[in-house]
């Protein structure tokens, strides 16, 4: 008898840590989340549900209004166009430069590969402000400013770096007898790298071209500065400018923010892998 | 794979390989050598010394990325240094060499060395923050669970989640009229009326560094977490039979094994916050007043944007760039710390 109950106030107390535990879990989550999920419920209620005090937190009226009139309200379709041409454009350069030197880095041997690292490091963590100013001026005086394509050379600048990292790492995981299998089967070097050592390293490839996409996706700095036309604005400038005109709608400028997040959240989640070992691996290696 | 097999090999990139210990792994050079021969390392060494066709490839690749990043990077940061030494301000007639003065006024700038005080402390919190938060989200998920998978996916969320929309709802929510903090504000006790967050002075500051955290630390944690799943479950075993508590373990064991991915990510916090320009200019615009959350990245843009003072601002940026060099050798040396520790 004794026995038994001392094994149900165990198991009921193994129980219980085990549900504090998942309450722990939920909570934090909860938490973390939860800037995502208000973001969420104003763009999904009506207006006026939002615009008292206290809001409720959970909806009570749910209407699609604002994701309807968003596109109404603001040039929301020019804007995804512009940043679409835009993170192309820059995911396009990133990949041919990135295979280049991740390969350079990797298969290939040189001097100066130590130097050439810590330049891509250096580069790497140089904040964007310290060039935007003489950027800006070199553009203006080329007739440049207020280009897509001109924007997507300086974006892709700025990332190339991690990229090549994130590309090296998946690079190194390659047995080298592959690499020159290729080369005695009569390949060059560059017909080795495309045959051979890009078909392996297909999620890194898939990597470098979310970070880089996405990249010139939410860039905001470069984009105010080199574009002033309100035609070739992409959407992260043309969110920002929501912020200052006082009278816009919140439930819309939230729900086109969070129309322009679901496309990197799903992207990132889906390869969170490879970046995270690019990123800590990848340039440890370095 | 014989080493004659090797010697046949065209261009003797084989030989080149075998000498590339600068950059390579030493993985790669131990497995290079049990693969080896004593012919094939005689082979190589023979075709090293010799000139081929493929002996530019390299060089061209990365002049081609160098030029690039040249145009676009170390062209812009060498006309700072130049023009930091001008009296370049829009709208001045003739622009001319001042010598150090821009200097000299750098350090008797009270503005500058605020800035810096600012952006310090914005660092040094948020790099605490993101990885202390990063770490303990790391160990709570580090045991097999049911739904784990989507614990951690929804953690790493706020990484993946754009700046622009960050901010915009974080402005929202600190709205000081309709904004759900004010709810939440006034479950503590003794706050009865609404906070004006953003424009608040004394709480301007903590709200940014609090959503730069929120920003920033799931990638810390993803991190640790493949670092913590790294430790071989020996390692633990050991205590276990020692009669170690859990917070031994934690203290003992799993801190000192994962103290250079720890270091690495302080690194990468602190650059990540220097660099922070969108969360900051959004947000406060380095507001409410005084300057108070303008960082050095921030007040960079200013000078330059706002005042029209570009030879200013480029003294300042060679100031910030000082910084990044610092910053830079901080990281080689994590890196190499981390790097130490796995070969181990």
């Amino acid at each position: 008898m004794a026995a038994s109950s001392t094994a149900a106030v165990h198991k009921l107390r193994r129980l219980g840590k085990g549900v504090a535990f998942y309450a722990l879990i939920l909570g934090f989550c909860a938490a973390v989340l939860f800037p995502v999920y208000w973001m969420i419920v104003n763009s999904i209620q009506p207006l006026s549900h939002g615009m008292q005090f206290p809001p409720p937190l959970i909806p009570k009226e749910i209407s699609f209004l604002p994701f309807i009139t968003l596109f109404e309200n603001f040039p929301v379709a020019r804007w995804l166009v512009n940043s679409l041409l835009l993170a192309g454009m820059t995911t396009l350069i990133v990949l041919a430069l990135a295979v280049l030197g991740s390969f350079a880095m990797t298969f290939l041997r040189w001097r100066g590969k130590a130097a050439f690292g810590l330049l891509l490091l250096m580069t790497q963590m140089l904040p964007e402000a310290l060039v935007v100013i003489p950027v800006y001026a070199m553009y203006r005086n080329l007739g440049l400013s207020d280009s897509l394509p001109a924007l997507s050379l300086v974006d892709a600048a700025f990332i190339l770096p991690i990229c090549i990292w994130i590309l090296k790492n998946s690079f190194d995981s390659i047995a080298e007898e592959i690499y020159e299998a290729a080369l005695i089967d009569g390949c060059s070097p560059l017909g080795a790298l495309v045959r051979t050592l890009l078909p392996l390293s297909a999620p890194g490839l898939v990597a470098i071209s979310v970070v880089s996409f996405f990249y010139a996706w939410n860039e905001y700095l470069f984009a105010v500065t080199l574009v002033t036309s309100p035609d070739i604005r992409p959407v992260a400038v043309g969110l920002a400018s929501l912020k200052v005109m006082l009278d816009t709608p919140i439930d819309r400028v939230l729900a086109a923010a969070l129309f322009f997040s679901i496309f990197p959240v799903i992207f990132y989640l889906l390869i969170q892998r490879y970046i995270v070992a690019g990123l800590s691996a990848g340039a440890v290696k370095g | 794979m014989s080493g004659a097999f090797h010697g046949s090999a065209p261009d003797g990139v084989w030989g080149e390989r075998l000498h590339a210990p600068l950059m390579s792994t030493s993985g790669n050079i131990e497995r290079m050598f049990q693969s080896a021969t004593a012919e094939a390392v005689e082979e190589r060494a023979r075709q090293r010394r010799g000139w081929n066709r493929h002996h530019s490839l390299p060089y061209t690749l990365v002049f081609l990325i160098v030029a690039y990043l040249g145009v676009f990077i170390l062209f812009p940061i060498a006309q700072q240094f130049l023009t930091s030494f001008s009296n370049n301000v829009v709208g001045v007639d003739k622009v001319t060499w001042v010598g150090l003065r821009n200097y000299e006024r750098l350090f008797e700038d009270e503005d500058f060395w605020f800035a810096v005080q600012v952006t310090f402390t914005y660092m040094a919190f948020v790099v605490v923050g993101a990885v202390s938060l990063g770490l303990l989200a790391a160990l709570l998920l580090n045991r097999k669970f049911r739904g784990r998978n989507l614990a951690r996916s929804a953690i790493a969320v706020p990484w993946a989640f754009p700046e622009i929309s960050a901010v915009l709802v974080f402005l929202w929510m600190c709205n000081p009229t309709f904004g759900v903090m004010n709810v939440f504000a006034r479950l503590i006790p003794g706050i009865e009326n609404n906070l004006n967050w953003l424009s608040d002075p004394k709480l301007a500051m903590p709200l940014v560094i609090a959503l730069s955290i929120w920003k920033a630390f799931p990638f810390t944690f993803l991190v640790i977490l493949a670092a913590l799943q790294a430790i071989p479950r020996e390692t633990y075993e050991a205590a276990e039979v020692d009669g170690a508590n859990p917070l031994q373990v934690l203290r003992h064991i799993t801190i000192p094994e994962i103290t250079p991915t720890l270091l690495l990510m302080a690194v990468l916090m602190s650059i990540f916050s220097f660099k922070q320009f969108t969360l900051i200019w959004l947000t406060t615009g380095g507001g409410p007043y005084g300057g108070i959350t303008e960082t050095l990245v921030l007040r960079i843009y200013q000078t330059a944007f706002r005042f029209f003072d570009l030879a200013y601002g480029a003294t300042l940026g060679v100031s910030g760039f000082v910084i990044v060099l610092g910053l830079t050798l901080l990281f080689v040396y994590a890196q190499q710390r981390q790097d130490r520790a796995r070969r181990r």
